[in-house]
């Protein structure tokens, strides 16, 4: 049972949450001032301590440095007690296990120090041996410029300590370096430490600077998980030192941790300016879910792709607007871009093709031309044009061309100079000439259907959407069984279908794979906590539709958490509930 | 989930995994040595109950630790060094006598007055060393004033010790208690003996002393302390040997405490520890704030911090170690704590720091 941590949001691996002392701390923070250590049973027996709910007591231990043989781990592990007030647990990577605990110190990890991947299966090892609403806590590890990176990777709760000590050992810490003190003729950095003069400023105003630094640099790390931007910013600081970019880098290999605990959608957009914003879990999922989930239903007129757009969604801005004209819906429109790959028309909404927002100078890197390419490869692969016509301009041919022996149809170029010019845009009117333009209803029917195959499941949109009929307009689209039953709504603003309590039967009873979270017998209102879950299914990421049922209700919501998440939790919102149906 | 047990700590459990990792590392080591020569000699200087004098340090080699061919203490690569397979002849340990002679002949002026002698085992275990043995060293140095043997407590009985007394040597017994803690050095040292042995011992050692005339040796014991084994952080450390000292002196007998720094040996259990970065040896400083705060303590007390300013041994920042180590050695022979405020460096900030923060879940906090 965890009684004093939860979890209030999540951004990737990172958490914001919630110590829940007497006075509650908000981490990823800095908690020196917030633990007692009980101490060190190597030393001496020790008493179990009478604790304190305004203290995390950190119970009596005996810490496992790094390089601890796993016979002397074993046959000197400590049996930790049930206590009823805030505690900490300590382990090793090796022996983490879940203890009951609301907070665990690993005490080998300033061995994994300067360790990209070292510190991953360190973090990683912990991460899935205790309950998702557990603190993970590495003491003497953070520095003004690791700490962010560490908070990606998961860990929730750190110290002061390493940053005083490299203070009284001169070293002047920042986000982008470890100074020398005696380097430096100004600080860049005005904090109160750094206020006195220079000729005055000595080793301890150092450490209380590094301090202030790392204090700062946390409470950026809680707005940017705050605003589910951590990432975004992470691409750029880990840049400041190799081993916090090996690190980033080691996570992305390690794309189940991150992609279980990556929602499938965010309010946030989402910055496409480093090479590694393509190895985000976000990005590749996207790419997975549209060559291997997405069906084209349009497949038996000519694929047109053409280049992205900086507006979003691509059908509102100008360009899109002139292609379409020329097109007249003869043609199924498919967006090439970097980073995400290829987007359909039915998927313009869906997060994160109208989200993100990259750097656009027409010169393509290798990897992200292999990317697009490769995603285009294995989209045509499930697909079946009669024509491809490429409706770009000249620096996104050589993607087509890498793959270009591998089609069925010949590749036609429409772009003369540039895609929206008269020229251009003649050619495209024209190569679509005499081919027969489908129906808005078609069109909307399709859109509905490739939502439910990328957010459900392949297969998912013909389960679930055989006969059916659209209200609204795009992009809000409302789906009405035939009797004009309301089953679902097209959410515009991260293109994913909201379910209707009549919607979510339709979906339980289909073929389609249902997201499904067992609660007690209750009737939720709101929102079901983590307590109440009986069990949920592992593939749930935050934002997916679940389906909730108990021996008393019957719900459709939204997930709060990833499904393992849910399981594991003592507290925390499992899920948000849009409608209830007591049974 | 399991109550709290005061049974967490498992002797026997403990004292396999040490030896089964310490026998599975050792056995690493390939080099074998000649049982004629001894595995180290030098000359120094040391502080004793009879003044300081010029000394020779022998460690012979007599087939190594048995303690450490069950795997051992978790620090202790002396092993590394004994010869293969079992003891060690009478014949071999005289010409290795005999060598040792050779070297003082060559490189001191007049003979030492004090003789030490280590076996890195036990020079009173008759099955390292034979009595004929013991007897034709004591005899060997008769004409000396002071000699100091090895051992560990459980050989050390009033007749073994009289044989050195009744040639007139003063005699003092180094056991390598390493701590007064019987719980850090079982669990951190991995060696098996309690603190109330050396009580014992110390009490042979002081029968011996009452027993023997005006004309014969005194006897006593010098006890060998290890600042910061494996798994203690440096503030644990320091109060570790802060209330070791103080307890050694305080039994009769014991009239030196040698406390020694733990440096990194090859083919130990440290040794794995520091290369994975999860052991730091000792501060200087440290070293440096036992002697001062135990200055007040009857016994002598002394430091010899092997490698000092190396990464492998005691040290400091770099800057200030050289002057620490002879701020150390200074005390050794004077016993005045006042060295200790000749020396100062910016380190002793970071010193303090680690002092106040390192735990065992967050160590080392500096390198």
């Amino acid at each position: 049972m965890t009684d004093y941590f939860e979890v209030l949001e999540r951004d990737g691996a990172a958490r914001l949450a919630e110590l829940r002392l007497t006075e509650p701390v908000t981490t990823p923070a800095l908690v020196d001032d917030h633990v007692d250590d009980a101490g060190s049973l190597w030393r001496a027996e020790r008493e179990l301590p009478d604790g304190d709910e305004s203290r995390l007591t950190v119970l009596p231990h005996r810490g496992l440095p790094a390089g601890t043989a796993d016979e002397v781990a074993d046959s000197f592990a400590v049996d930790y007690p049930t206590v009823d007030y805030p505690s900490a647990a300590v382990v090793s990577a090796d022996t983490a296990a879940d203890h009951g605990a609301d907070a665990y110190v690993v005490s080998d990890a300033s061995g994994s120090l300067g360790h990209g991947a070292g510190m991953r299966d360190l973090v990683l090892a912990v991460r899935e041996a205790i309950p998702d609403d557990t603190g993970l806590y590495l003491s003497g590890v953070a520095t003004p410029r690791n700490v962010a990176t560490l908070a990606y990777a998961g860990v929730d709760l750190f110290d002061t300590s390493r940053a005083y000590v490299r203070g009284t050992e001169g070293r002047y810490l920042t986000t982008d370096d470890a100074y020398f003190l005696e380097d430096l003729d100004e600080f860049p950095c005005a904090c109160p430490a750094c206020a006195k003069p220079r000729e005055e400023f000595g080793r301890e105003d150092c450490a209380a600077h590094n301090v202030n630094a790392l204090e700062a640099e946390l409470r950026r790390v809680r707005r940017r998980i705050r605003d589910g931007r951590l990432r975004d910013y992470i691409e750029g600081q880990a840049r400041q030192d190799q081993w916090l970019t090996a690190l980033m880098r080691e996570l992305d290999q390690q794309y189940g941790y991150l992609e279980e605990r990556t929602p499938v959608y965010r309010g946030a957009d989402l910055d496409a300016a480093t090479e590694d914003t393509i190895r985000r879990a976000e990005i590749q999922r996207f790419a997975e879910r549209v060559t291997t989930r997405y069906r084209s239903r349009f497949d038996d007129h000519p694929l047109v792709l053409v280049p992205c757009s900086a507006a979003k969604p691509y059908s509102e801005s100008q360009s899109h607007r002139q292609y379409m004209d020329a097109i007249q819906f003869r043609g199924h429109i498919v967006s090439m871009t970097s980073p995400i790959g290829v987007v359909p028309q039915e998927l313009e909404t869906t997060y994160p093709a109208q989200h993100y927002d990259s750097v656009v100078t027409g010169r393509w890197n290798a990897d992200e031309v292999e990317f697009v390419s490769e995603v285009l490869r294995r989209y045509l692969e499930r697909s079946d044009y009669p024509r491809i016509v490429a409706h770009v301009p000249d620096d996104y041919r050589p993607i087509i061309e890498r793959i270009e022996d591998d089609l069925d149809a010949p590749v036609e170029y429409t772009v003369a100079d540039h895609p929206t010019t008269s020229e251009s845009l003649g050619n495209l009117r024209d190569a679509l000439a005499g081919e027969s333009a489908y129906s808005k209803r078609e069109r909307e029917h399709n859109t509905v259907r490739a939502l439910a195959d990328v957010q459900l499941g392949d297969g998912a949109g013909d389960e679930l959407f055989e006969s059916f009929r659209t209200t609204s307009r795009y992009p809000k689209l409302q789906v009405r069984d035939d009797d004009g039953e309301q089953l679902a709504t097209q959410v515009p603003s991260y293109g994913t279908l909201a379910f209707t309590l009549e919607g979510a039967r339709r979906w339980d009873e289909s073929d389609a794979p249902t997201k499904r979270v067992e609660i007690d017998g209750f009737v939720p209102h709101g929102s079901v906590l983590a307590p109440g879950v009986v069990d949920a299914d592992e593939d749930i990421r935050v934002g997916d539709e679940v389906v909730v049922e108990g021996p008393a209700a019957y719900a459709i919501g939204r997930a709060q958490m990833h499904g393992a998440a849910m399981v594991e939790s003592t507290r925390g919102e499992a899920a948000s509930v849009r409608h209830v149906e007591e049974m | 989930m399991s109550k709290p047990s005061p049974e967490v700590y498992e002797q026997g459990k403990g004292m396999d995994a040490h030896n089964q990792v310490m026998r599975r590392i050792r056995a690493e080591k390939e080099e074998t040595y000649d049982p004629h020569e001894p595995t180290r000699v030098w000359l120094d200087e040391d502080n004793t109950p009879g003044g300081v004098f010029q000394s020779l340090t022998i460690i012979l080699n007599t087939g190594g630790c048995r303690w450490a061919r069950a795997g051992g203490c978790t620090m202790c690569g002396y092993v590394a060094e004994s010869v293969e397979g079992g003891s060690v002849s009478h014949e071999a340990l005289m010409d290795q006598i005999e060598v040792c002679l050779d070297h003082e002949a060559e490189n001191a002026d007049e003979p030492s007055d004090l003789i030490k002698i280590y076996t890195s085992g036990s020079f009173l275990d008759e099955r390292e060393v034979g009595a004929k043995t013991r007897r034709a060293i004591a005899e060997t140095f008769a004409d000396r004033e002071r000699i100091v043997v090895e051992s560990l407590p459980d050989f050390v009985d009033r007749e073994k010790v009289g044989e050195f007394t009744r040639h007139g040597l003063d005699t003092d017994v180094a056991i390598g208690l390493e701590t007064a803690t019987d719980r850090v050095r079982h669990d951190c040292v991995n060696k098996y003996f309690d603190f109330a042995d050396f009580e014992d011992a110390c009490a042979e050692a002081v029968a011996a002393d009452e027993a023997a005339g005006d004309d014969e040796g005194d006897a006593g014991v010098k006890a060998y302390l290890l600042m910061k084994p494996p798994f203690l952080s440096e503030p644990e450390a320091l109060a570790d040997m802060k209330s070791s000292v103080r307890r050694c002196s305080a039994v009769d007998g014991c009239h030196t405490v040698s406390m020694n720094p733990c440096n990194v040996q090859r083919y130990t259990m440290v040794d794995e520890l520091f290369f994975q970065g999860g052991y730091r040896p000792p501060w200087l400083w440290s070293v440096a704030d036992v002697l001062e705060s135990t200055a007040d303590c009857d016994a002598i007390v002394v430091s010899d911090p092997v490698g000092h300013g190396s990464d492998r041994g005691a040290h400091n920042c770099g800057e200030c170690d050289d002057r620490v180590q002879t701020a150390i050695k200074d005390f050794d022979v004077r016993q005045d704590p006042s060295v200790f405020e000749q020396v100062s460096c910016d380190c002793e900030l970071t010193w303090a720091a680690v002092i106040e923060r390192e735990t065992s879940y967050n160590m080392p906090l500096a390198r």
